[in-house]
């Protein structure tokens, strides 16, 4: 085989045809699910993985990025313990929910199964998907309380659902009977297990058009073609070590902060993740299984070089030190119930470090929290148990791009907000206000994107729980430009008001008709000197309300030449001589 | 009976199909589009193709217009006036991001946070009165407005689609204030749930609305001046058409109203042909639509995003553009493999062979490289203007040099990738409606679509492509063909026990009433009136309903099973016991035109007549390759490939072990060779 031959053209439709396989997968299950969020929040991932190494040959393209490398390490961790159990052979399929082993949290369960062609192991394919529940002490999980996994659900350890092509259905009852939703989880598994016959079938085509030995061949150049790509990106990145640490609020059971802490070493074209310093795994919820960890660490690659396939080769040049037993490698029995808030702060460090290297492609830290507000009760109407989930949004970072998104989904999904209208119809609650957080976002050259805030009256008998962070320690802005707006929560309980114990953490309190909470979310970094900052887009920014007087004054040096009212609102001009001069003393002040 | 013309204006050349007995051409032509002023565009193509303004009836006309206003922000002047609260709704949206990969950019809400206002006034989800309107703070809010130089208000208020009274007694007061302003309120225009979705159509309506009032105006004046004063119809995105003066009241409607109507007439071309399940493409110069139509219906979609954060909340033909079209650009990424579009050249400089500048590798030059498109008589071309094939080759060229492959090779390469991604689209937009893509015949049509269209039903595993008479202009025959059409629905989100049977018939049969008396004011000629309707549903905690078609009358138990059938179709399964949710409520009213519906016999085979020319063509080496004038080509005519078939606006590509022939109506029906 002429290698260039091979490479243009069969490579690019075999590239293609593989992707093709994966995004089928994914919209296949999407349909089928039980379990809406699967069907409406994409909640799942399919890939298809190479024999030998495990490693990501084609991901799809519907399915959330949190689970990106994440597949391709439990499936390398599958044939690890396959193998010490005899191996794949035909027929098999193995499940797990393993956080310790396959990542993420108890209710994302993944299926792994063997692909043969001629009697001999020719690809594996894997899937996740999240089921609406998994037992445990709260319905669908969230239970910032929990101090160890059992209390957040059943746990599968690796185990063969199918041997030599036979379910093992005692197997399927045993977990049907351990949870709230045995219709729903047994459809799901169902559907999970139907959407491999999919990709058995493309993979199959196309080893009748191309011929196995030249499909095989494709698997391994096209991750050897990735890691040279993703090597390329990383060669451009200057080298040294960059180094910063950032803390999370608590973990729900006692009020101290705990640090996670990176030095990104690049060196020449490849990349060492050094996790060391990072506090030891919490009591509470607050922690992170080491596969996903690594692959946090890959979503925000992902982020700044988006045009890299989701193939194992460009995961290749990476390395990583990540202390056993702490809070991003936990160890049985650790509870993971607050997973998204880690993957968030992974996230977060590696786009400062990275952002003291290649400033002109990192985005400043986004909001930084993944938390949820959840209300539960029985409606009075209709008598029925509802659980209302509300996943938080705020601003982006701004980057060297553009200023930050105002009220961004989480990085790692894609989730959308309720619509208020449709809340008040299913919960027993009204909307107070929900608007742009005024002067919530990092002041910079670029300003970091405002969060957002909200108020609801709940209009019977419910209980709430609260997962977040980012109260104590807000979103730092990158190369001089100042932090968002820490995270807020209160409680409005018989006329008080008052602040969670935890910050933004709560699990299962009480709310009355006439109780409520009032929520706000941090924006988004800021980017560069705010006092270099167009001063059009700081008057702009002022008759939006995007930022305050105060904040237009101090952290951007303006002088306001004329204050108008239109009704309540106000409306001002800036002096542009006096703004610079103003500026030139800030800057010499700072420097003096 | 007169002539009837359509005309589609798209961004850069404007299309005429007339025919006279409503849906065989007698005349069809392009003339470059007039941005500045369209409706000029529109009636040089009128005069170019020689039309007698007496001897037409009907004009029905397609446009851009609309479109290009909301992506380029170049709308109106716009405030909003919201429930107290709420004004930053439009600007949030609904937590979400540009792209899955990226965290940067930004969105540009089309009205700005320092025009959005709120007054005191709250209703609850009954629409029941929680807080009254505050008349006088809302005079005040008005009053200071008349200072902002706004063109148009618009006035969303929280649950106004379960009660409209606040909206509209706002709308009396903001008019008394300054008669001059177009008011627009979100309960006029879609009467559905989802602040963000409608308070997002309202400001759409909004934007567009003196837009379109002063277009239909010039419009009329300049028909007028050509001698035309008889029926002036316009395309909707919905697939059907309104009459000219209502055009300023629907003008969000009109959004992309071009891709629906090629849609259109796809459907109707394959429905006569015997196709009942048909996926339709349209391959121009920088993108590819694809749309699916099962039993003559197209998926119609609920919410189309226009532009990121503007979603617009009105039933549409759901048609799927990706970057793929005779502009896209090859090149090689960082791993070293060939990737096509979605860049594009563009209009300017265009393809390498255009001779206008450009200088690397498109679809186009591929296909002249390899000899598919005629150098010497291209689409689109005014006599005479010839290809330049030596730049197309030496565009080719650098990209043969970086992949070591000959010119020919890599020109092919270039079709097998923008086909292999026409073709994954293909399938997955099947699949994510339910279908198995290999059960649906292709209609492919768009200057570039036919050229392309034999490699796609390979790749898809589809048995029979579709090749219109006029393929390069069939968005102007859909608005020849459309009816005129009135969607209206109500959100009521009740379980159907709750809401019972008869509630039911009363609301359908109100919505009934309201699209008729549109009909009867609109004096459209139309033959029949046609009601449809349908109840969108879900199951209890479900965020995504249903399309589920009902009949008035129908009982609480008939319209659940339907819900349950529909989904069983969708999904392959039911949530079994699961209560279930009526969100909404719609009605199609539709004027069915008066026009010819055909039914011809299947003709009888016969041999082809003898090829214009032959000319060598590459599949994979040179081969001499049989060149037909589609002109040429009679009902019952068969032949085989490797064929092309040359007409003015499109070249059809019939590979090697495919079968061609001319059914009744003057398709070409193109086959795998069994």
């Amino acid at each position: 085989m002429t290698p260039m031959t091979m490479d243009a053209v069969t490579l690019a439709v075999l590239r293609g045809a593989l992707e093709q396989i994966a995004d089928e997968m994914d919209l296949h299950l999407i349909h089928a699910a039980m379990s809406p969020i699967i069907s409406e929040t994409n909640d799942c991932a399919h890939g298809i993985f190479h024999p030998e190494t495990g490693e990501t040959i084609a991901q799809g393209r519907y399915g959330l990025p949190v689970f990106l490398a994440n597949m391709q390490f439990t499936v390398q961790n599958i044939l690890r313990i396959a193998e010490a159990e005899g191996g794949f052979k035909p027929g098999d399929m193995w499940i797990l929910n393993d956080p310790y082993v396959c990542g993420t949290h108890l209710q994302d369960v993944v299926l792994v199964a063997p692909h043969f062609i001629d009697g001999k192991l020719f690809a594996i394919l894997a899937n996740t998907g999240h089921w609406m529940d998994i037992g445990g002490g709260t319905p669908g999980g969230w239970a910032p309380k929990s101090k160890e996994i059992h209390q957040e659900g059943i746990l599968i350890p690796p185990l063969r659902l199918y041997e030599g092509g036979r379910l093992n259905e005692q197997m399927v009852r045993m977990f049907t009977a351990n949870v709230r939703l045995p219709t729903e989880i047994a459809g799901d598994l169902t559907a999970m297990t139907n959407v491999f016959a999919i990709g058995r079938r493309g993979i199959d085509d196309l080893v009748e058009r191309y011929g196995a030995a030249t499909v095989q061949t494709c698997f391994d150049e096209l991750i050897t073609r990735s890691e040279r790509q993703m090597r390329s990106y990383i060669a451009d990145i200057p080298d040294g070590t960059y180094c910063c640490e950032d803390w999370f609020d608590n973990d729900g059971i006692t009020d101290a902060p705990m640090r996670i802490a990176l030095a990104l070493t690049v060196e020449g074209d490849s990349l060492h993740f050094d996790f060391t310093g990072t506090a030891p795994q919490a009591v509470g919820t607050i922690n992170l299984a080491r596969t996903t960890t690594q692959s946090s660490c890959f979503v925000a690659l992902k982020h700044i070089f988006a045009e890299v396939p989701v193939n194992g080769g460009a995961f290749r040049p990476t390395r990583f030190t990540i202390p056993d037993g702490s809070l991003i490698a936990v160890e049985y029995p650790g509870p993971v119930g607050g997973y998204l808030e880690v993957v968030g702060k992974v996230t977060d460090v590696v786009f400062r470090a990275l952002a003291q290297a290649i400033p002109d492609r990192t985005p400043a830290p986004s909001f930084g929290t993944t938390g949820v507000v959840t209300i539960g009760g029985r409606h009075p109407d209709t008598g029925r148990y509802y659980v209302g989930v509300f996943p938080y949004p705020g601003g982006y970072g701004a980057s060297y791009e553009t200023d930050g998104l105002v009220h961004g989904t989480s990085p790692q999904s894609m989730a959308n907000f309720m619509s208020i209208e449709m809340s008040e119809h299913r919960y027993p609650l009204r909307f107070d206000y929900f608007a742009l957080r005024e002067d919530s976002g990092g002041a910079g050259w670029h300003r970091g994107g405002c969060g957002s805030e909200y108020g609801f009256t709940m209009l019977a008998d419910a209980v709430t729980t609260v997962v977040g962070d980012r109260v104590d320690h807000p979103p730092p802005g990158i190369l001089g430009g100042g932090h968002a707006a820490p995270n807020f929560v209160r409680l409005r309980t018989g006329g008080q008001e008052w602040k969670p114990e935890m910050g933004s953490k709560l699990e299962r309190e009480s709310l009355g008709a006439g109780d409520g909470i009032r929520a706000a979310s941090p924006g988004g970094g800021g980017f560069g000197d705010p006092l270099t900052r167009d001063l059009a887009e700081v008057e702009r920014d002022l008759n939006l309300g995007y930022v305050s007087r105060p904040t237009a004054e101090i952290a951007y040096g303006a002088v306001i030449a004329e204050e108008t009212a239109l009704l309540d609102r106000k409306l001002y001009r800036l002096d542009v001589a006096a703004s610079l001069a103003r500026r030139q003393s800030l800057k010499t002040k700072g420097t003096a | 009976m007169g002539g009837i013309v359509g005309i589609d204006v798209g961004g850069t050349f404007t299309d005429l199909f007339y025919s006279v007995d409503g849906v065989s051409a007698h005349t069809t032509l392009k003339v470059p589009s007039t941005p500045g002023d369209p409706s000029r565009g529109l009636v040089d193509a009128l005069t170019t193709a020689k039309i007698d303004p007496p001897g037409l009836d009907l004009i029905v006309h397609g446009t851009t217009i609309a479109t290009n206003a909301v992506i380029e922000r170049k709308g109106a002047r716009c405030a909003l006036i919201t429930t107290r609260g709420f004004r930053d709704i439009l600007e949030l949206g609904r937590r979400d991001r540009p792209h899955m990969y990226g965290l940067t950019g930004v969105q540009k809400p089309l009205i700005p946070r320092d025009l959005r206002w709120e007054v005191d006034e709250r209703l609850d989800h009954h629409g029941a009165v929680v807080r009254p309107l505050d008349e006088d703070g809302l005079r005040a809010v008005a009053q200071a407005l008349r200072g902002e130089q706004v063109e148009a208000v618009v006035i969303a208020f929280l649950h106004s689609y379960a009660n409209s009274a606040h909206e509209e007694r706002a709308a009396v007061i903001v008019r008394e204030v300054e008669a001059s302003w177009e008011v627009v309120t979100s309960s006029g225009v879609i009467r559905e749930y989802y602040e963000f979705e409608r308070t997002s159509t309202a400001a759409v309506q909004g934007y567009l609305q003196p837009l379109i009032a002063r277009y239909a105006r010039n419009l009329r004046d300049r028909l007028s001046g050509w001698g035309f004063d008889r029926q002036t119809l316009i395309m909707q995105s919905n697939g059907g058409v309104i009459p000219l003066p209502q055009l300023a009241e629907r003008a969000a409607y009109i959004v992309r109203s071009g891709p629906a109507a090629g849609v259109i007439a796809a459907a109707r071309l394959a429905a006569e042909a015997g196709f009942d399940k048909v996926i339709t493409g349209d391959m121009g110069g920088t993108s590819y639509d694809v749309a699916v139509v099962v039993d003559g219906a197209p998926i119609i979609a609920e919410t189309t995003n226009l532009d990121f954060r503007v979603p617009l909340r009105l039933p549409m033909i759901d048609v799927n553009t990706i970057g793929a079209g005779g502009g896209s650009i090859a090149g090689l990424d960082r791993a070293g493999i060939l990737h096509v579009g979605p860049r594009s050249a563009g209009a300017v400089p265009g393809p390498a062979c255009y001779g206008q500048g450009g200088t690397e590798p498109t679809v186009t030059d591929a296909n002249v490289v390899l000899g598919r498109i005629n150098a010497n008589d291209p689409i689109g071309g005014k006599g005479g203007m010839a290809l330049d094939v030596d730049a197309a080759r030496r565009a080719v060229d650098t990209l043969a040099q970086a992949i070591g492959l000959g010119i020919e090779d890599t020109a092919e390469a270039i079709l097998s990738v923008v086909n292999q991604n026409m073709a994954g689209r293909t399938r997955l937009l099947s699949i994510d409606s339910g279908h198995d893509p290999r059960d649906f015949a292709l209609v492919i049509f768009g200057g570039a679509g036919p050229l392309h269209g034999a490699a796609l039903i390979r790749e898809v595993g589809i048995h029979t492509m579709l090749v219109p008479p006029a393929p390069g202009v069939l968005c102007a025959m859909g608005c020849v063909i459309a009816d005129v059409r009135y969607d209206l629905s109500r959100t009521v989100e009740r379980r159907p026990e709750d809401l019972g049977a008869e509630t039911i018939a009363v609301i359908l049969d109100e919505q009934r009433r309201q699209g008729e008396a549109k009909l009867h004011t609109s004096e459209a000629r139309v033959r029949d009136v046609a009601v449809s309707h349908v109840a969108d549903m879900a199951y209890q905690g479900q965020i995504h309903p249903l399309r589920v078609t009902i009949e008035r009358g129908w009982s609480v138990a008939r319209i659940v099973a339907a819900f349950h059938e529909a989904y069983r179709q969708e999904n392959g399964n039911t949530l079994g016991d699961i209560p279930t949710t009526i969100v909404s409520l719609k009605t199609i009213v539709l004027g069915v035109r008066d026009l010819v519906r055909r039914a011809l016999e299947i003709p009888p085979p016969c041999a082809v007549s003898a090829p214009a020319s032959v000319r060598p063509v590459y599949f994979g080496g040179w081969v001499e390759t049989p060149i037909h004038r589609r002109d040429a080509l009679m009902p019952g005519m068969t032949f085989d490939g490797p064929a092309i078939v040359e007409q003015s606006d499109t070249t059809t590509v019939i590979e090697p072990g495919m079968r061609a022939r001319v059914d009744a109506y003057g398709n070409l029906l193109v086959e795998v060779a069994k």
